[in-house]
C-alpha cells in the first residue's frame, strides 16, 4: 500500500465525522412536518427527556412502563385539541430541539423562553411560569443568595446546573458571584451530587426543587425563587401553521380553565400560574452575530476544550497501559488465586459501557463517601476501561514471545520477575505497538463520553456553542478541523515511532 | 562437580529417563550422545532445574536437587553457577550483543555497568566478536549468534556449562566456528556437558561419552572406547 493511500485510509473516520455533523446541521426545510401532515398522520409527536424529569415528564415509580408528568397530560390535551393522538419521543434534554423536523413535531419539556430560542426556533405562547431556586445541604454554610457573592470555605461555591437551561444562562451571566458553574445532563444528578458533597448547591426551576424536596430531605431551598420566566413549546422554524394551532389550543385550555385545573391537580398553584401567564412579557428574538464575531468568540472556547480533550487522553492512556500490563502479567505469571480476580476485572470492564463506568465513578462513589472531582473520575474511568483492552493486547503480546526467551533468562539465574521485566515485557511491548497506538487514537475520540459527567471537552463545547448560537454547521467544520489537527499529528507520531522500532531492530552492526 | 543418582523422569505416563546415574569430574568434558528421543535434552534440563524429575537426586556445583518441585530461590542459586547454551541460541532480540552479555551479571549479580561492560567486551573478544558488540542478534549469522550466547553464559562465570546440541542449527562452516570456541573452553578447564550428534567433536574434546538410549544409560566411558567403530 502506498503511503498516500495509507494516509487517506487513516483519516477517513474524521472526514466521516465531519460529514455526519454537516448532515445534522443541514437546514431542516422540507423535512419539517407542518400542521396538515400532523393531521394526516393523526399523531402529534412531542419530544422530551424522561430522565429525572419530574414533575414535567418522568417514569411512574409505581408503573415503570408508564410516563407521567404535567407535560405528558398537557401534550395529550393539545393533541386532542388538534384532533390527533400524542406520541412521546425521548431525547437528551439540551439537544431536544435538534429532533424538530426529523423525529418530532414539537418539544414540550420545560424549555424556557430565551432570545436565542426565539431566534432559532418557533416558540409558542407561554404555558408555565417558573423561577430559579438555589438548593443546598441543610448543614451547608451557604445560607442565603447573598452568600454566593463571597467564596465559601473550599473556594468558589461549586454550583450545578442543567446544561443549556435558563439557570445555567442566569448564573454564568452573573460575574459578581464567586461560583464555579458545572453543567449536568439532568437536574436530579445535580441534587445527588449536592447530597454527596461534590457540589455546594444546585440552581434549578422552583417546581423541580419542590417536586424533589421529600426525596432529598437533607437539602433545602436557599433564599426565595428569583429570575423568573416562562416555558414555551418549540416547533421547527418553518412550521407557522403548526405553531399557530398550538397557540390557539393553549389559548382554549387557558380560557376554559383546563390548564389551571391541570396545574392544581399537580399541586403547581394553578391560579398563580394563570396570573403569571397573563402578565408574561414576550421575549424578543436575539440577533444573529456575524460569522467573524462567532469565530472570534467561539474559537478560544473551542481551543480550551480541545486542551481538555488532550489532557484527558494523555493523562489516562499511560495509566491504562500501566494497569493493563500489570493485569496481563498477573494473569499469566501471578499467583493462582489472583488470576480469577484479574480475569473478572477485565470481563467486567470490557463487558459494560464506558458511560456506565463513568457514571459509577462519578455518581455512585460519593455515596460511599469518596467524592472524586469530575476530571479525576474521567481520567480514572478512561484509564480503567482502556486498561481492560490493553491487558488483553499485552497478554497476547506476552504469549507471542517464544518460550525459549523465558528459559534463557531463567537459565542465567534471573528470577521470574527479572525475566519479565528485562526480557519478556520489553519484547511484548514492541510486538503490540501497532494495536496499542491505534487504541490511543480510539481513546482520544472516546474522551467525548466524559461530557456525561460534566467534563467539558471539545465535542461538548461544540454542542453547547452550536445550540446557543444557532451556528450548527459553521462550528461543526471548525470543530472537525480541530479534531483533525490533533489526531493527525498523533498518527504521524505513532507511525514515526513504529518506523523507529523497526529501524532499531534492523540496524546493521556498527 | 556433577553427580546424578538414579534419576527418573516421567512425562505423560512414560519414564523418559530411568535410573540414570553418572558422574562428571571437575574440569572434564562429558558428551551425551544417543538416538533422537533418547532423553538427552531432558536430562540436561534436569541438571539446571528447567525440568523436574520424579526420582533420584542431582548434585551440581555444590547444590543438590531432589525429586519434585523446588522453591524458586533454590533454582536461581543453582542456575547462577550453571550456564546453558541452547540449540536455538535464544538471544534476547531487543538487546545488542553486549547488552545480551551484560544483562544477567548486572541484574543478577549486581555487577556495576562499566565493569560488566568491560568484562563483556573481553568475552566477546574471546569468541571473536568484539566488533559486533553493538549489533542486534537479528543482524548476526547463526554461528555468530551462538558464540554471543556462549559469551552470555560465560559472563555469569558458571562452574558448569551445559550445551544442548549447540551446532545442529548451523551449517558446517559456522559449526566449526562454534566448536572451536567450545574446544578452547574445554582446554581452559571449564567443566562441561555437551549434547551432540557430532562424534568428531566428541573424539576431539570429550573426556567421557555417555550414550542414552530410551531414557537409560546404554554405555558410558572414554570417547575412544564408546565411539570406536562409529562413523563421524
Ligand atoms: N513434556 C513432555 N510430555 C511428553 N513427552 C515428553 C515431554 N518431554 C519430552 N518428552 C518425550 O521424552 C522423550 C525424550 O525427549 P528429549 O527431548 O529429552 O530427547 P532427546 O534425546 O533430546 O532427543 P533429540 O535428539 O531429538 O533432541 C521424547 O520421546 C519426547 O517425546
Ligand atoms: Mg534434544
Amino acid at each position: 500500500m502506498t503511503p498516500a493511500r495509507q494516509r487517506g485510509r487513516r483519516c477517513r473516520p474524521w472526514w466521516l465525522l465531519a460529514a455526519v455533523w454537516l448532515l445534522a446541521a443541514v437546514p431542516v426545510d422540507g423535512l419539517a412536518a407542518e400542521l396538515d401532515e400532523v393531521l394526516a398522520r393523526g399523531e402529534l409527536v412531542w419530544a422530551a427527556d424522561q430522565e429525572g424529569g419530574g414533575p414535567h415528564v418522568y417514569v411512574d415509580p409505581e408503573h415503570p412502563t408508564r410516563l407521567i408528568g404535567f407535560e405528558v397530560e398537557l401534550a395529550a390535551m393539545l393533541a386532542a385539541e388538534l384532533g390527533v393522538k400524542a406520541r412521546f419521543q425521548q431525547g437528551q434534554w439540551d439537544r431536544l430541539p435538534l429532533l424538530l423536523g426529523r423525529a418530532a413535531d414539537c418539544v414540550i419539556n420545560g424549555f424556557e423562553s430565551t432570545p436565542e430560542r426565539a431566534r432559532d426556533w418557533r416558540c409558542s405562547r407561554p404555558y408555565f411560569a417558573y423561577a430559579l431556586q438555589l438548593v443546598a445541604r441543610r448543614d451547608s454554610p451557604l445560607d442565603s443568595l447573598e452568600a454566593l457573592a463571597k467564596e465559601g470555605p473550599r473556594g468558589p461555591w461549586r454550583v450545578g446546573v442543567l446544561t443549556g437551561s435558563a439557570a445555567e444562562i442566569e448564573i454564568r451571566r452573573r460575574s459578581d458571584l464567586a461560583v464555579e458553574v458545572i453543567g449536568y445532563d439532568g437536574t436530579v444528578d445535580c441534587l445527588e451530587q449536592v447530597r454527596g458533597r461534590v457540589l455546594d448547591a444546585v440552581l434549578m426551576d422552583d417546581c423541580i426543587a419542590t417536586f424533589n424536596a421529600d426525596r432529598f430531605g437533607e437539602l433545602r431551598g436557599v433564599g426565595r425563587p428569583f429570575a423568573g420566566g416562562t416555558y414555551t413549546i418549540l416547533t421547527a422554524p418553518d412550521t407557522p401553521r403548526l405553531s399557530a394551532a398550538i397557540d390557539d389550543a393553549l389559548g382554549r385550555l387557558i380560557t376554559d380553565g383546563r390548564l389551571k385545573a391541570l396545574y392544581d391537580r399537580w399541586d403547581l398553584a394553578g391560579r398563580q400560574q394563570m396570573l403569571l401567564l397573563r402578565d408574561a412579557a414576550e421575549v424578543p428574538p436575539a440577533r444573529r452575530g456575524s460569522l467573524a464575531d462567532l469565530i472570534r468568540g467561539a474559537l478560544p472556547l473551542l481551543l480550551r476544550s480541545a486542551g481538555m480533550t488532550i489532557l484527558l487522553s494523555v493523562a489516562s492512556f499511560p495509566l491504562a497501559i500501566l494497569i493493563g500490563l500489570s493485569v496481563a502479567v498477573g494473569r499469566l505469571h501471578g499467583p493462582a488465586w489472583l488470576r480469577p480476580f484479574l480475569a473478572g476485572y477485565v470481563e467486567i470492564l470490557r463487558g459494560t459501557p464506558l458511560m456506565l463506568q463513568l457514571y459509577a465513578l462519578f455518581f455512585l462513589l460519593p455515596k460511599a463517601g469518596l467524592a472524586l472531582p469530575a476530571i479525576v473520575a474521567a481520567i480514572l474511568g478512561l484509564a480503567m476501561n482502556y486498561s481492560a483492552y490493553e491487558s488483553e493486547i499485552y497478554r497476547a503480546g506476552l504469549k507471542a514471545v517464544p518460550a525459549g526467551q523465558f528459559e534463557a533468562a531463567l537459565a542465567l539465574g534471573m528470577t521470574k520477575w527479572q525475566s519479565l521485566r528485562h526480557v519478556l515485557v520489553p519484547q511484548a511491548v514492541r510486538i503490540v505497538m501497532p494495536p496499542v497506538t491505534s487504541d490511543f487514537i480510539a481513546l482520544f475520540k472516546d474522551t467525548s463520553v466524559c461530557s456525561a459527567i460534566t467534563v467539558i471537552e471539545l465535542t461538548k463545547r461544540y454542542s453547547v456553542l452550536a445550540l446557543s448560537t444557532g451556528r450548527i454547521a459553521e462550528l461543526a467544520i471548525v470543530t472537525a478541523l480541530l479534531y483533525l489537527a490533533m489526531s493527525w499529528p498523533l498518527s504521524l507520531l505513532s507511525r514515526w515511532f513504529e518506523r523507529r522500532l523497526e529501524r532499531r531492530s534492523e540496524r546493521a552492526p556498527g | 562437580m556433577i553427580e546424578v543418582d538414579s534419576l527418573a523422569a516421567i512425562r505423560s505416563g512414560n519414564r523418559i529417563l530411568d535410573a540414570v546415574t553418572l558422574t562428571v569430574a571437575e574440569g572434564t568434558v562429558t558428551t551425551l550422545v544417543g538416538p533422537s528421543g533418547g532423553g538427552k535434552s531432558t536430562l540436561l534440563r534436569c541438571l539446571n532445574g528447567l525440568e523436574t524429575f520424579a526420582e533420584g537426586r542431582v548434585t551440581i556445583a555444590g547444590h543438590t536437587l531432589v525429586a519434585g518441585e523446588h522453591p524458586p530461590r533454590a533454582l536461581e542459586r543453582v542456575r547462577r553457577d550453571v550456564g546453558m547454551v541452547f540449540q536455538g541460541f535464544n538471544l534476547f532480540p531487543h538487546l545488542s550483543a553486549i547488552d545480551n552479555v551484560t544483562l544477567a551479571p548486572r541484574i543478577v549479580r549486581g555487577v556495576p555497568a562499566p565493569e560488566a561492560r568491560s568484562r563483556g567486551l573481553d568475552l566477546l573478544e574471546r569468541v571473536g566478536l568484539a566488533r559486533f558488540a553493538e549489533a542486534r542478534p537479528a543482524t548476526l549469522s547463526g554461528g555468530q549468534q551462538q558464540r554471543v550466547a556462549i559469551a552470555r553464559s560465560l559472563a555469569m562465570e558458571p562452574r558448569v556449562m551445559l550445551f544442548d546440541e549447540p551446532t545442529s542449527a548451523l551449517d558446517p562452516q559456522m559449526s566449526a566456528e562454534v566448536l572451536d570456541v567450545i574446544v578452547e573452553l574445554a582446554r581452559g578447564g571449564q567443566t562441561m556437558v555437551v549434547v551432540t550428534h557430532d562424534h568428531g567433536f566428541a573424539r576431539r574434546a570429550a573426556t567421557q561419552v555417555v550414550e542414552l538410549v530410551a531414557g537409560r544409560v546404554h554405555r558410558a566411558g572414554p570417547a575412544a572406547e564408546i565411539l570406536a567403530g562409529a562413523g563421524g
